[in-house]
């Protein structure tokens, strides 16, 4: 094993190294890193082999001088006001929709992202590429096959016992008795002892209990509720095929209370360019002749966009798109999202599950208080990181002597906390 | 013989009556309504269902119900379809405006939730008179009145605005062809952008004129004042200087003038050497006089020689007024009141009030300031305050031309004065004669419904403005939700009138932009706009646009009127007959505007506790001479005889008489605001309209016909107790005390002797003590010394937890829901001293204790949940729904409540709730409860749960809050700096009686109250350790 290992490293370094050396020429940037803010800051309305809202920017160095880059990038609607003839072109081009302005990105990061505009995404090695990163072989989960195999190996035990008896029953001249006759006398031996028949009883009596009260526990239950939404909206292809952040849409989760259901304003900051009319058939013929999706088309409906035209509607009676609420919790419940967003540093996946892959989406926690409360009981609170428990973190540190701070130790399982 | 004892249930039936005997054959006393249960017999006797199909469809019902109730709602989630910048769902945007209804006067902040306002908070950061009162407080709700007036009213029909605006042009342009006046009758308009829309009226149409009329008018006052300093205002009192306040009548910590005088007020009594001495004369028991050191009776009739005989002795001048004879014992007062007055010290810095509306009395108490040395230094003559500009004379006048037919068009804005003005002022009959009447109104009132044309106005949430309260503050009004209904400022139909553009908004900009352009600053708009207020050198004859001069006659002793004429014109005045009739307002219904404000309704009197009602005040001595009732029933509740009141001829004819411990003998109170028509549902036919009896602009009359009544009134009110019984419960000693003993000697520590000696209360206990070291541990200190009692932070408390409104029938059944209440304690005459003294015996002292004094001194006690970190509540709960916190409150858990109300049993302070109805959607409450219409549901705080039937509800110290506070400062990475995190009543309290914060908190003030000498818990002795404090209440006496 550490043989490979060492292998496999010097393997990964020297392919490293070649790819380096490769692009060593024309690099102005560091590509890992360049990725990482192209997808934060860009990936919502540029691709590198697609356009989408703005132009496909693989090649764009070639097509643009570096300075160029930097003026539009940093502040375009203040370059274009400086009158550059190029930047006036494109921004027409894209039927006026302005591209934000990223005055927080410093040169360098620039250089990064154009960078990765250059390199692309790191291509996948093969051989011993996929030995590295072939997550380790999970302990195989046998208890199953031990099971069967032992009730096989029961089984033909009692069919050699009971053949044996029969035969020596056959041999001391007896009739043999077959399986029925056994259970009967099983049960009649059973039926006659009282102490049998209380105990099955009451077991039974348990058993039905039992499941009375899941039942009835589970009412008001929502676990796995997947409603028909107005718009086939998927999930799937925004956060999961194309990267958008969760916060993209749902801005107001980091502040408030409610994560929000983006307006539709939002849709069309990608919609407006995106219409869905390019989509294909398996076949390769045009899914909606050229047309706009019909899902794509409610958000228009709703705001008054005019496709032909790529503008909007003026005096359009607008309406709000109706969806239906997947995730309910009692009005008796205080939930706030900034508190778990921005102070717990949750993952939007850790209560609503893997969002990227649902193509309709559904409650995937319980969201009950059971559950609420055993996630308090098992939450470290990062104290050390946030002034506001400056003072405190001491004191709790002299009451645990050393022991995880979790959210219930600083009150988080008081019934105030959450309900008023 | 045993067997031969015969035991009787009452008198009656050992009178063996033949009511008795009926009743004991009965199990029942009264008839058990069994048919008006079940409907009517002879249907149900027709009836084919069978007991059978009955219990058939019962039975199907009952499971298709609970089959049904397994199924969770669709619940539907909307956003916007293009979300406004500002606003984010779940925070709250908060905006600076000023509150101005020709009565009360305020700088607030207005919180806002997706777009809807829902709670006023004072502005704090204002120039000036950043405070809320209980009105103000409850104001959010006035714009959610389902009862508004929604279209514009034609000839009785509904409208369209440019029809009603158009025939009105018509109608004026006809008027004035005609050669008849054009009148405009408003209340107070202190808005200067108004006044000079009016000027362009004024332009266009020669015979317009602007007529202004306060229902509590102080109209002789102004004309003293104009004719003193040429400008028509009050002077600023500055009381906040003041070292002895001697008030005759001025009920100024409620309402009055406008001034916010009680933030002043309790700046000049904090306790210390320096701490004021409040004289108040008085007729009723008001608010103001139950905060004085000393307060003495008198009659209205005797206000006058008082006055005078004050003066002559605080007076060296060659001037003695002859002073006709006054009783013995206000001699002797008024000679113990000018001795203070003229102790060096307070040379200057005293200040001497009147209320009413009478310039000769002004006059004398301006000749007392005079003498003082007060003016220019506690009474500021040249800052003048114009939130009164009534003028009685006008109003007068023009009834006069009404009733002779003169008047073509009378235009009413803010104003009602077929409610206001009393009978024998005869306005409807004078309105009758006036061809077109236009009445801008947010109702469709007592006025509103007999003008040509009502128009609905917008509330001042809706509403653009601004506002010249005195000299020097320029203030702005802006709206903070788009027009509920489809109303008009009156400013835009002005501006219509007048021929001009009529966006009011374009209007107020450019008249801001040239008068700062005229006086030479500059001051961005939209910062004045964020701020509420601006301080600006502008004075009244630059915004009121007209010359006035300036008459320094403050500095000689030449007063407006000739002091002998004053006192001739008061003797004539004085005729004293056997009772005497003092209209004042009260601290939740005022004037009366807000009267279907359930809110208001529902606040007891600070002094009588009684809701949802107006009643005559009398005496005991004379209740007793007119054989009236007064007496609590089997219930608990009281009932009261009914009188009828006359004023000059004019009666009302059942007014329910309540006995008010220190009203003066030989006078009756009456509060104005109530007996209203045509407003709402929970403010129709309310009480009595007192302002009916006045006869005049003044609200003091000398000779009334009181008579008893057949019938019993039902009062309903929140506390019955009426003394301490000798207990420690408001704690109160003497200012000389105070400062010369030790605290032990006046602020006790209830000891206990153990087997390891004497230990304090709260050293002994059977619990565990909780941590309170770790993290916050929130506390609270209410000062008795600067609680005026006013109920601000009870409305406050309503509207920021969704308090319900539970009505009269309820509140009468002690069932009122106040998390905050405000206890009001009369001394009595009857202690342990006088009692030893008297060699009186215990149980005749504790008898005797139970009655208030003939002069009681007044203490009040804002009560809400204690927080005590040893509860009693919480051991005594079954399910655990009560539990403590680690931050040194007491959590309630509705959802967990099962409703045994164990807790409230066991709480000593009686400061938990129990929901007996579902008050939001029963029918029962359906003209009460706000929150049963879609409107009055628009102002709930969406971060506080609406309980339910069933479960208890106490203060839970405004959670939500601290919760708030909390995590903005996690979010911002950042301690809680001391006096961010306020509760509701703690933020409305203008007084600042109540100080909020953590005590883990080394710099908090909170901390600082707590080591003072003044802290104690309220019924320390019983170990509970309460997060909540008192400061002892100093009588400066």
């Amino acid at each position: 094993m550490i043989y490979s290992k060492k292998v496999v490293t010097a393997l990964l370094l020297a392919l490293f190294t070649i790819s380096s050396l490769g692009s060593q020429a024309q690099s102005i940037g560091d590509a890992k890193n360049g990725r990482k803010l192209f997808k934060s800051n860009c990936g919502a309305c540029h691709k590198l082999d697609k356009k989408v809202v703005g132009p496909a920017l693989a090649g764009v160095t070639e097509r643009r001088t570096s300075e160029w880059l930097l003026s539009w990038i940093k502040d375009n609607a203040a370059f274009r006001a400086s009158g550059d003839a190029d930047a006036i072109a494109i921004y027409e081009e894209y039927g006026g929709s302005a591209m934000n302005a990223f005055p927080f990105l410093s040169d360098q990061d620039i250089n990064d992202i154009l960078q990765y505009t250059i390199d692309g995404d790191p291509v996948v090695v093969p051989q011993g590429g996929t030995v590295a990163t072939a997550p380790a072989a999970e302990p195989a989960d046998y208890s199953l096959q031990i099971l069967l195999t032992l009730g096989v190996l029961f089984a033909l035990l009692l069919a050699i016992l009971m053949k044996m008896r029969n035969t020596l029953k056959i041999v001391k001249g007896e009739d043999p008795e077959t399986l029925i006759d056994d259970l009967k006398g099983i049960w009649g031996a059973f039926a006659r002892n009282k102490f049998m028949v209380t105990i099955a009883t009451i077991t039974v009596g348990v058993f039905f209990l039992a499941e009375l009260y899941f039942f009835l526990m589970g009412i008001g239950m929502e676990q796995n509720y997947q409603p028909v939404q107005p718009i086939a909206f998927s999930h799937k292809i925004h956060a999961g095929e194309n990267k958008v952040d969760c916060n993209y849409c749902h801005s107001t989760a980091r502040n408030s209370k409610h994560s929000g259901i983006p307006s539709t304003n939002v849709c069309m900051n990608c919609h407006m360019m995106i219409d869905g009319s390019e989509i294909t058939t398996d076949a390769g013929q045009l899914k909606y002749d050229g047309e706009p999706s019909p899902e794509i088309a409610k958000i228009y409906a709703s705001i008054g966009w005019d496709v032909d035209e790529k503008k909007y509607i003026e005096g359009f009676e607008q309406k709000p798109i109706k969806w239906v609420r997947i995730h309910n919790l009692p009005d008796l419940a205080y939930f706030n999202h900034a508190q778990h967003v921005t102070v717990g540093k949750q993952k939007c996946k850790t209560c609503h599950g893997p969002v990227e892959e649902m193509d309709e989406l559904y409650q995937y926690s319980e969201l009950t208080m059971g559950w609420c409360i055993n996630c308090h009981r098992e939450t470290k609170v990062d104290i050390e990181n946030n002034a506001y428990y400056e003072g405190v973190h001491d004191k709790l540190e002299e009451k645990y002597h050393g022991e995880d701070i979790t959210v219930d130790k600083i009150g988080g399982l008081e019934c105030g906390k959450c309900h008023y | 013989m045993a067997e031969n004892k015969k035991f009787w249930t009452s008198f009656e039936e050992l009178g063996n009556t033949p009511i008795a005997q009926k009743m004991a054959n009965k199990e029942f006393a009264e008839e058990i309504p069994n048919e008006d249960f079940l409907g009517d017999a002879e249907t149900l006797e027709n009836t084919s269902t069978s007991r059978r199909d009955f219990l058939k469809f019962m039975g199907f019902s009952t499971a298709a119900a609970t089959v049904a109730a397994c199924e969770s709602p669709v619940v539907k989630s909307i956003p916007y379809v293009v979300k406004p910048e500002e606003i984010t769902p779940g925070m709250p945007n908060y905006y600076a405006t000023t509150y101005f209804d020709g009565n009360d006067y305020a700088s607030v902040l207005v919180k806002t939730r997706e777009g809807r306002p829902i709670k006023i908070e004072p502005n704090k950061e204002a120039h000036f008179n950043g405070g809320t009162n209980a009105r103000v407080q409850a104001s959010v709700l006035s714009l959610y009145d389902s009862a508004r007036l929604k279209e514009p009213m034609m000839d009785g029909a509904e409208s369209d605005w440019n029809t009603v605006v158009d025939s009105l042009r018509t109608e004026l342009e006809n008027s004035e062809n005609s050669e008849k006046d054009i009148a405009l009758l408003t209340n107070t308009i202190i808005s200067p952008s108004t006044r000079s829309i009016l000027n362009k009226l004024q332009t266009k149409y020669t015979r317009f004129k602007h007529v202004t009329y306060d229902e509590f008018s102080v109209s002789h006052k102004l004309d003293y004042y104009e004719k003193a300093t040429g400008v028509r205002g009050i002077p600023h009192y500055r009381i906040d200087k003041a070292k002895v306040i001697v008030s005759f009548g001025a009920d100024f910590l409620n309402g009055w003038t406008g001034q916010n005088i009680d933030s002043d007020y309790a700046k000049s009594r904090k306790p210390g050497p320096d701490m004021s001495r409040h004289i108040q004369i008085e007729t009723n028991m008001s608010l103001t006089g139950s905060n004085a050191d000393r307060r003495i009776k008198a009659k209205p009739s005797e206000m006058g020689s008082a006055l005078a005989y004050l003066f002559n002795k605080v007076s060296n001048s060659s001037v003695t007024i002859p002073v006709a004879d006054l009783r013995a014992d206000l001699k002797m007062a008024m000679d113990d009141t000018a001795a203070e007055l003229l102790e060096g010290k307070n040379k200057g810095n005293s200040v001497v009030f009147v209320g009413g509306n009478d310039a000769h009395l002004e006059n004398i108490a301006f000749a007392i300031n005079f003498a003082l040395g007060n003016i220019s230094n506690t009474v500021a003559l040249g800052d003048t305050v114009f939130m009164r500009q009534g003028n009685d004379t006008d109003v007068v006048n023009l009834l006069a031309e009404m009733k002779a037919g003169k008047v073509g068009v009378l235009m009413m804005q803010g104003v009602n004065p077929s409610y206001t003005l009393g009978d024998k002022m005869e306005f409807d009959e004078a309105l009758a004669k006036v061809p077109v009447s236009v009445c801008f109104s947010e109702k469709l009132d007592e006025t509103a419904s007999q003008c040509k044309y009502a128009l609905p106005t917008h509330h001042y949430l809706e509403s653009w403005g601004d506002a010249l309260p005195k000299v020097g503050i320029y203030a702005l009004t802006q709206p903070v939700i788009k027009p509920l209904f489809n109303t008009r400022q009156p400013q835009e139909i002005y501006l219509s009138l007048a021929g001009e553009d009529n966006n009011y908004y374009n209007f107020l900009r450019a008249y801001y932009d040239r008068k700062t352009a005229e006086v030479g600053i500059s001051h961005a708009w939209n910062k004045v706009l964020h701020d509420g207020t601006l301080e600006i050198p502008l004075t009244a004859e630059d915004l009121w646009e007209k010359e006035v001069m300036f008459v320094n006659s403050h500095e000689t002793e030449e007063f407006v009127y000739d002091l002998l004429t004053s006192a001739d014109a008061l003797k004539n005045e004085a005729i004293g007959g056997k009772f005497e009739l003092a209209i004042y307002q009260k601290a939740g219904i005022g004037t009366g505007t807000m009267a279907n404000n359930p809110h208001l309704q529902e606040l007891p009197d600070p002094i009588s506790k009684v809701s949802w009602d107006n009643y005559v005040t009398v005496s005991a001595a004379d209740a007793l001479d007119l054989g009236l009732i007064y007496e609590p029933q089997s219930n608990g509740a009281i009932n009261g005889s009914y009188v009828s009141i006359s004023v000059d001829g004019v009666t009302i004819d059942k007014v329910p008489a309540m006995i008010q411990p220190g009203q003066t003998i030989g006078t009756v109170g009456l509060a104005a605001g109530y007996g209203r028509k045509g407003i709402g549902k929970a403010g129709d036919g309310v009480g009595v309209n007192a302002y009916k009896l006045m006869s005049d602009f003044s609200r003091t009359y000398q000779d009334i016909t009181l008579t008893k009544v057949d019938g019993e009134h039902e009062f309903a009110m929140t506390q019955l107790g009426r003394t301490m019984m000798g207990r420690k419960i408001v704690n109160t000693t003497t200012l000389d005390k105070y400062l010369n003993e030790d605290s032990e000697q006046w602020n006790e520590t209830p000891m206990f002797h153990t087997h390891e000696g004497h230990k304090e209360a709260n050293e002994i206990s059977l619990w565990e003590e909780h941590d309170h070291e770790t993290g916050h541990m929130w506390n609270m200190s209410i000062d008795l010394n600067s609680c005026t009692g006013c109920g601000a932070c009870v409305v406050a408390c309503h509207v920021e937890n969704n308090v319900p409104v539970v009505g009269k029938a309820e509140i009468r059944m002690f069932r009122d829901m106040h998390w905050l209440r405000i206890d009001r304690y009369y001394s009595s005459d009857m202690n342990d001293e006088v009692a030893e003294e008297s060699g009186i015996g215990v149980i005749e002292k504790f008898r005797k204790m139970e009655d208030p004094g003939t002069s009681p001194e007044v203490y009040f006690q804002p009560v809400m949940c204690q927080h005590c970190n040893h509860a009693p509540c919480e051991t005594v709960c079954p399910v655990a729904a009560t539990t403590h916190s680690s931050e040194g409150l007491n959590h309630m858990t509705y959802n967990r409540c099962i409703g045994t109300r164990y807790c409230a049993n066991n709480c000593p302070y009686k400061v938990r709730r129990f929901n007996w109805f579902n008050y939001n959607g029963n029918d029962d409450f359906a003209d009460v409860n706000p929150a049963q219409d879609d409107y009055g549901r628009m102002v709930l705080n969406p971060d506080v749960v609406v309980r339910s039937r069933g479960v208890m509800e106490k203060c839970s110290l405004c959670i939500q809050r601290i919760q708030y506070g909390k995590l903005e400062a996690k979010k911002e990475g950042r301690a809680i700096p001391d006096g961010e995190v306020q509760t509701a009543c703690a933020q409305a309290c203008s007084t600042n009686s109540f100080v909020f914060g953590d005590v883990n908190d080394t710099s908090s003030q909170v901390l600082k109250e707590k080591g003072d000498k003044r802290a104690y818990h309220l019924l320390e002795e019983i170990g509970t350790q309460p997060s909540v404090f008192y400061q002892t209440k100093i009588k400066n006496a």
